[in-house]
């Protein structure tokens, strides 16, 4: 069957993901699915694969004889009937149960109500020689290797007789023997007719392995279903990053460089895997942390803030060599602070009032005899609410009622309170409409201009190179460049994508 | 900095105009729910026994019992503030107050000294409750489990199941007494609610308590250790429970190792249909305080109709789960809405 989802449309509250992007899966092929982050590749992936309802677009499938059906997805579940599979980043198995129960998990056998182990033992066998793979069924899967769990992953997918498979990541965590074992068994599965897709940032193996590609960015496919043989990896990559359309442009800053960086990082190495990284920054610079998903740079900074171990280098703030134990301390003893990515999670208070989420990190200065004076509290909601434009009712509005953008505001607001010489900002526009986002850089550029020193985490490099003064690339937690940014766009992402998978492919 | 205020944006909408809205969301809260609720109550059990309930002693005697539930209560709510929980508030309720008769009698301290340390006493079992908590990382509700049963052994070996009494005749006068036929205990636990709500309300620790209950994780990125807070939690909570204990000294003018037996469910009663959060984070005093009311207005009419005490405990038990129930679907429709 070949699968085609065309013209797809999905929208959220602010942002467009998706916008006209076509996939066209035909049997026998190994389909690579390439974008940077935030291209729309995992929203495309979630239409596809039944969890989302696309806003525009269909998706239909064509027999041998060339009749088309439209397909229609009320769930995961009517996708994985219609033969579409996907094996995702982060693990889908039952730690406790055999390689047997995983496989057959979503088509147990049954005899008379029960479970027929023969059967299911059958099932995982028959679909394990399919791959070629050798695995006694009655392992438990908590006992096997991570490539081997991938494998049964895979065998899951069979078990429920997909024809489609969407790799996400499979190589991620992979060692370069593993990876090529796993591509000999999809390049089995293309044998057997099966059209499998594979969604990675490896640009090295997709030539290696894919037979075509598609390319989204900002929610478009750029390229439909190419052969890859016609293409460089030049040319893959103008495709993914496109021309810049920078709202903000910014000369570049003078930035005073005879005093001591305001934090700087020494061969620091982290328990999280971090590796002799060194890097600084001055007041009122900010630097760029470009990497993908999975690099390391917000570990990185949740090492500095002492939520993680550092086991070797130095840390610098103003020239002296510190240790951090807790985000209280980088706070209150070095003006330290982390605007957090996560901010539902991690930033806010949702159930608290609007007030105490800005005050949380002043308390301690607001009190008298202990007890935080309201007034001061309010007045400290109506400047940022000023300053940083959150629509709100009111400085006892639940911060739980705000849109994503205003609760980023409110996650920011309560640093600046802090009054802070040093910010690390980690992904401040992820989620965030458009106009917002041009105010944050607005906001983020004023910080700079203030005096403040900002680290700046984004996967967006437009972003990136909106903003940053210097940027330092990260990949598989090591720097593997530095470059200064002089805002012309095409020059400069070309330049950290190329540091980037050159080292990946190293 | 530009800022544009669209009128279409969900936020924009929210903006309500003042008094109104205020009103509306007033109407809709828990507590005006438990208000009514406590007020019909009393009016249908006040006419359905002739009037009876509104005769000095017994009109005392309602609000005089009210005040350890309501204190036992807000025992609870300071855990739960944190999303622990807390099952010795009542035998440490009963501990104290043994101890506190035993200081009096055996050891022949003046009161004032005996109720100070019975207080302390039960910070300090909080204390180690919450330690053990956070050094042990096993959940509250094991560690104050096992707690419990140790001290309501403890209680037993303070003076078997003998009875304690005739201790200081100034403090049962002081426990029993009325301020302008107000009870003076039901006085001290309304004061003793002000403090606790001012205490969440306003002071660093309280606030950081709600901080830590609510998300533990933006908690600690905004420099509040969680740790610090489960252990002040409990704290809290054993001082409450030794004030409880206090007052049963008071009240009761003899002490016996049964006392708070009957304390636990009452205590999660209380902040439970007051509309405190079971996740952490959220708090209700005045809520604690009409719930703790209503539930004492069943006891009330119990006695009054001469009903079978066991169909109280069947009545409360069903009136927390209805509690549970609500805040999760109004939870729910809260996260609908976000």
């Amino acid at each position: 069957m070949t699968f085609i989802a065309e013209q797809i449309v999905k929208v959220f509250p602010g942002v467009r993901a998706l916008d006209r992007a076509t996939l066209r899966l035909e049997p026998g092929t190994i389909h690579a699915l390439l974008g940077e982050n935030g291209a729309g590749k995992s929203t495309l992936i979630k239409v596809v694969t039944g969890v989302y309802q696309p806003d525009g677009g269909r998706l239909l499938s064509t027999a041998e004889d060339g009749s088309l059906t439209e397909l229609s997805f009320g769930g995961p579940l009517d996708a994985q009937r219609a033969g579409i599979g996907v094996v995702h980043q982060e693990r889908n198995l039952v730690p406790a149960f055999s390689v047997a129960e995983n496989i057959a998990l979503q088509a147990v056998p049954k005899r008379r109500g029960f479970v027929d182990q023969e059967a299911m033992r059958g099932l995982a066998r028959r679909c394990l020689d399919r791959l070629d793979v050798h695995l006694d069924v009655d392992r438990p899967v908590s006992s096997l290797s991570v490539a081997q769990m991938q494998l049964v992953e895979i065998a899951k997918a069979l078990a429920v007789d997909s024809k489609v498979l969407l790799l996400d990541e499979p190589t991620a965590s992979l060692t370069g023997d593993e990876a090529e074992a796993l591509y000999t068994v999809v390049g089995a599965l293309r044998d057997q007719g099966h059209s499998v897709v594979l969604v990675t940032h490896k640009l090295e193996e997709v030539f290696a392995v894919a037979d075509t590609m598609t390319v989204l960015r900002d929610g478009r496919s750029v390229a439909e279903a190419q052969p890859l043989a016609e293409h460089t990896r030049d040319d893959v990559v103008t495709l993914m990053v496109g021309r810049a359309h920078a709202d903000l442009q910014l000369d570049s800053r003078s930035v005073d460089t005879t005093t001591a960086p305001a934090l700087e990082l020494e061969n620091v190495s982290t328990a999280q895997g971090h590796h002799n990284i060194s890097l600084h920054v001055r007041r009122g610079e900010i630097l760029g942390l470009y990497g993908l998903v999975g690099a390391g740079r917000s570990e990185l900074a949740r090492a500095v803030l002492g939520l993680d171990a550092i086991t070797g280098g130095t840390v610098r703030i103003s020239g002296e060599p510190v240790r951090i134990s807790s985000v209280g301390q980088a706070l209150q003893r070095h003006r330290l602070g982390y605007v957090t990515e996560n901010r539902k999670e991690e930033g806010v208070f949702l159930d608290q009032t609007i007030a105490r989420n800005v005050s949380v990190t002043v308390w301690r200065r607001l009190a008298r005899l202990g007890l935080v004076r309201g007034n001061d509290e309010r007045a400290l909601v109506e400047q940022y609410r000023e300053q940083l434009g959150m629509r709100i009712s009111g400085p006892t509005q639940l911060a739980g009622q705000l849109s994503g953008g205003n609760q980023q505001k409110v996650s920011l607001a309560k640093w600046l309170a802090a009054d802070c010489d040093i910010l690390v900002i980690d992904e401040p526009t992820v989620g965030i409409d458009v106009r917002t986002k041009a105010a944050f850089h607005e906001l983020i550029v004023g910080l700079a201009d203030a005096g403040i020193a900002i680290l700046l985490i984004s996967s967006d490099l437009p972003e990136m190179i909106t903003l940053a003064d210097r940027i330092a690339v990260m990949s598989e937690y090591r720097i593997v460049g530095e470059l200064d940014n002089d805002h012309r766009y095409e020059r400069t992402s070309h330049a950290v994508i190329r540091m980037i998978h050159a080292e990946i492919a190293s | 900095m530009t800022s544009t205020i669209d009128p279409t944006s969900s936020d924009a909408r929210r903006i309500g105009s003042g008094n109104a809205l205020r009103l509306r969301e007033f109407v809709r809260s828990t507590d005006f729910t438990l208000i009514v609720l406590a007020a019909a109550g009393f009016v249908v059990l006040a006419s359905t026994t002739g009037g009876n309930l509104f005769t000095g002693q017994t009109l005392k005697a309602v609000f005089q019992y009210l005040a350890v539930p309501i204190l036992v209560g807000l025992a609870q709510m300071a855990v739960l503030a944190v999303g622990q929980m807390n099952l010795s508030v009542g035998v440490v309720t009963g501990f104290t107050a043994m101890v506190a008769a035993w200081l009096m009698v055996r050891v022949g301290l003046p009161a004032p000294v005996a109720v100070l340390a019975a207080v302390l006493l039960g910070g300090a079992i909080g204390l180690a409750n919450g330690l053990l908590v956070v050094l042990t990382r096993i959940n509250g509700f094991i560690v104050t489990l096992a707690t419990m049963t140790v001290i309501d052994g403890l209680r037993y070996g303070v003076n078997g199941t003998g009875t304690f009494q005739n201790y200081s005749s100034g403090l049962v006068k002081l426990g029993q007494g009325s301020l302008v036929d107000v009870p003076n205990v039901f006085i001290l636990a309304v004061l003793v609610a002000l403090a606790v709500a001012v205490f969440f309300r306003r002071a660093v620790l309280g606030r950081q308590l709600l901080a830590s209950g609510g998300n533990p994780l933006a908690a600690r990125l905004s420099g509040i250790s969680n740790d610090r807070a489960i252990v002040m939690a409990h704290v809290l909570s054993g001082l409450l429970a030794g004030v409880a204990g206090i007052v049963d000294v008071a009240l009761s003018g003899s002490v016996n190792a049964s006392i708070g037996d009957d304390l636990l469910l009452p205590s999660f009663a209380a902040p439970i249909i007051g509309g405190v959060a079971l996740t952490g984070g959220v708090v209700a005093v005045l809520g604690t305080c009409l719930a703790a009311f209503i539930v004492r207005l069943i006891d009330v009419a119990q006695a009054q109709y001469s009903i079978d005490k066991s169909w109280v405990d069947l009545i409360v038990g069903a009136v927390v789960l209805g509690a549970v129930l609500v805040t999760q679907v109004r939870i729910g429709k809260k996260g609908a809405r976000t």
